[in-house]
């Protein structure tokens, strides 16, 4: 045994290190973490704003009655009272509105004593009747609805129309968050399959030492951890560099989203549990990668006896 | 002898076997035979007989395209991948063309049917020098299959084939390359494991071979095999099994 050599480098069975299709597959994953960091950013800044502007918008509100404008008081007053009652007909047969009720005269006053001071009776002036809206929690609110059917109630009622706009807002953002949502979908699935393709070609390049490995008795498993670990490792380093190229772009995306309008955008904050969500996509992507090339290798080698 | 055989002293067994490779004709058919287990046989024909095919199916490489193959009492038919993957372990194979991996060493090819079972490395290590020395490869265990001759990949696919000390031991032309002297020494180790308890067939074309050693033949002949005794190359005493 002297002639033994301390140390007998062992080779990779397969080596799929020097691969050809590894850089193709880091590029791939590297392309794919990028883009998905950007994008999921997105989505992620857009539910922040989404969240902020339901808050503001959560809870309560007000509709306006404009007072009637006959010559007649007491008829002006019975039509408004008319016509507000209308509107308190709309307001609570509306399933997301807990209740609604109109300001008393004496809330009334009370309202408008900063601008007329005391002593004002309100049924002789032409005030808006204001009706205070108390909102569910936690429904969806359909603010176009309610402004809706409040119009074709009566044409004297009027909706904070800030909320409206919000909402109108609010719709806009979810409909780009359910195509940001599709687009990551997508990279998902393009990069499972730019993987399960390197995998395919990188079995047919070992075609020959793994019809020996099974013939010494290497089961599927041992053969597709092999494949499963490589792939990882390079997805990993693929996403990693992704990740690196994102992160200043998602800066400076946001850089610019705040020169244009700071008033709405600037709600646009990424969280630290969204940071650290954008900041594991490598390491998703690594999971991605594992499970494809080891289902795909072993789909493969069904075709072995 | 098939009836009185106990069923798991049947180490291979064939029922009405045909083969045959995509739409041609079969090459072998209605193919009938029973090792038991610790037998040795020559398998003999001539060139493109079949006796690769025949080996291949024991080998569990192929399954038959007709009949049944029952390999250490599991039919490969009905055996799952996991199963027929344990079942090859336990059969040590020398390829007719060596099929060894150019990119690996002599040592690292000898070792792979012990890591493939996840073996301890260093009883790995072990194992395989002593039977690279045996072999006379111990200068050569970090050569490449390229850097090698002829002769000694032959040595190299052989002692891959036996490193487990196999319960099964196939060789297609092992000595077809190996010089005059290293043969016996080669064929003394299938003998010697044979003695352990290893059921061996050894394809090969040498008469000298086959009558230098007393062992049956199991003869390919036009599709068909027929099983000679030791020493009876006219096939006189052809004995059914
Ligand atoms: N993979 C294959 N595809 C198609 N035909 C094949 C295949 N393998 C073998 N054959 C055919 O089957 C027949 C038997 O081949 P086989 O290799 O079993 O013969 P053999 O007895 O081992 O010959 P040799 O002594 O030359 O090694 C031959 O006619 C060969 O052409
Ligand atoms: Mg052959």
């Amino acid at each position: 045994m002297s002639k033994q050599p301390n140390f007998i480098a062992r080779h990779e069975e397969l080596p799929l290190k020097n691969n050809s299709t590894s850089l193709f597959l880091q590029i791939m994953v590297g392309i794919a973490v990028f883009l998905f960091a950007v994008t999921l950013s997105g989505v992620l800044a857009i539910n922040t704003m989404l969240q902020n502007w339901n808050e503001s918008i959560l809870g309560s509100l007000t509709v306006q009655i404009m007072p009637s404008t006959d010559v007649n008081p007491e008829k002006a007053a019975a039509e408004t009272i008319a016509h507000q009652n209308k509107a308190l007909d709309v307001l609570r047969s509306l399933s997301f509105v807990e209740k609604a009720d109109p300001l008393t005269d004496k809330q009334l006053e009370k309202l408008i004593q900063p601008w007329l001071g005391d002593g004002i009776a309100i049924d002789d002036l032409p005030v808006p009747r204001i009706i205070d809206v108390k909102l569910k929690r936690n429904v969806d609110i359909d603010f176009m609805d309610l402004a809706y059917k409040l119009a074709q109630a009566t044409p004297m009622a009027s909706v904070d129309n800030h909320k409206l706009w919000l909402n109108k807002l609010i719709q806009f953002a979810d409909g780009i968050k359910i195509l940001a949502l599709s687009i990551l979908a997508l990279v998902i699935m393009i990069t499972s399959g730019a993987i399960f393709y390197t995998t395919q070609t990188s079995l047919g390049l070992h075609k020959y030492t793994i019809e020996i490995l099974h013939q010494m008795g290497a089961k599927d498993t041992y053969v597709a951890q092999q494949y499963a670990k490589r792939s990882a490792i390079l997805a990993f380093q693929g996403g990693v560099v992704g990740l690196l190229i994102a992160i200043p772009t998602i800066f400076g995306i946001a850089s610019l989203a705040h020169q244009i309008e700071g008033g709405i955008i600037g709600e646009a904050k990424l969280s630290s549990l969204d940071w650290l969500s954008i900041i594991g996509l490598p390491a998703f992507a690594a999971i991605i990668a594992m499970l494809t090339a080891y289902y795909t290798v072993k789909q493969t080698l069904q075709k072995l006896m | 002898m098939l009836t009185t055989n106990n069923k798991s002293n049947v180490i291979i067994e064939m029922q009405n076997v045909g083969i045959r490779y995509g739409q041609g004709p079969e090459i072998l058919s209605d193919i009938r035979l029973s090792l038991r287990k610790g037998s040795f046989h020559f398998l003999t024909g001539r060139s493109g007989a079949g006796k690769t095919s025949l080996l291949s199916m024991m080998y569990l490489a192929q399954k038959p395209s007709r009949g049944s193959v029952s390999v250490f009492g599991q039919n490969v038919n009905f055996a799952n991948r996991d199963s027929l993957a344990l079942l090859r372990r336990k059969i040590g194979v020398v390829f007719q063309d060596f099929r060894l991996i150019d990119h690996l060493s002599a040592f690292d090819n000898v070792a792979l049917p012990l890591r493939v079972c996840g073996m301890d490395e260093r009883e790995v290590r072990k194992r395989v020098m002593e039977l690279l020395q045996w072999v006379e490869l111990d200068r050569s265990i970090q050569a490449t299959p390229e850097t090698l001759s002829g002769g000694e990949k032959q040595r190299v696919a052989i002692a891959r084939a036996v490193i487990n000390r196999p319960d099964l031991l196939l060789a297609d032309e092992p000595t077809g390359n190996v010089d005059n002297d290293i043969a016996p020494k080669l064929m003394k180790l299938f003998v010697e494991l044979n003695k352990l308890g290893t059921t061996v067939v050894i394809a090969t074309h040498s008469e000298k071979l086959i009558s230098d050693f007393a062992y049956p033949r199991l003869h390919l002949h036009n599709r068909g095999l027929r099983i000679f005794g030791p020493n009876d190359p006219t096939g006189m005493g052809v004995r059914h099994v």
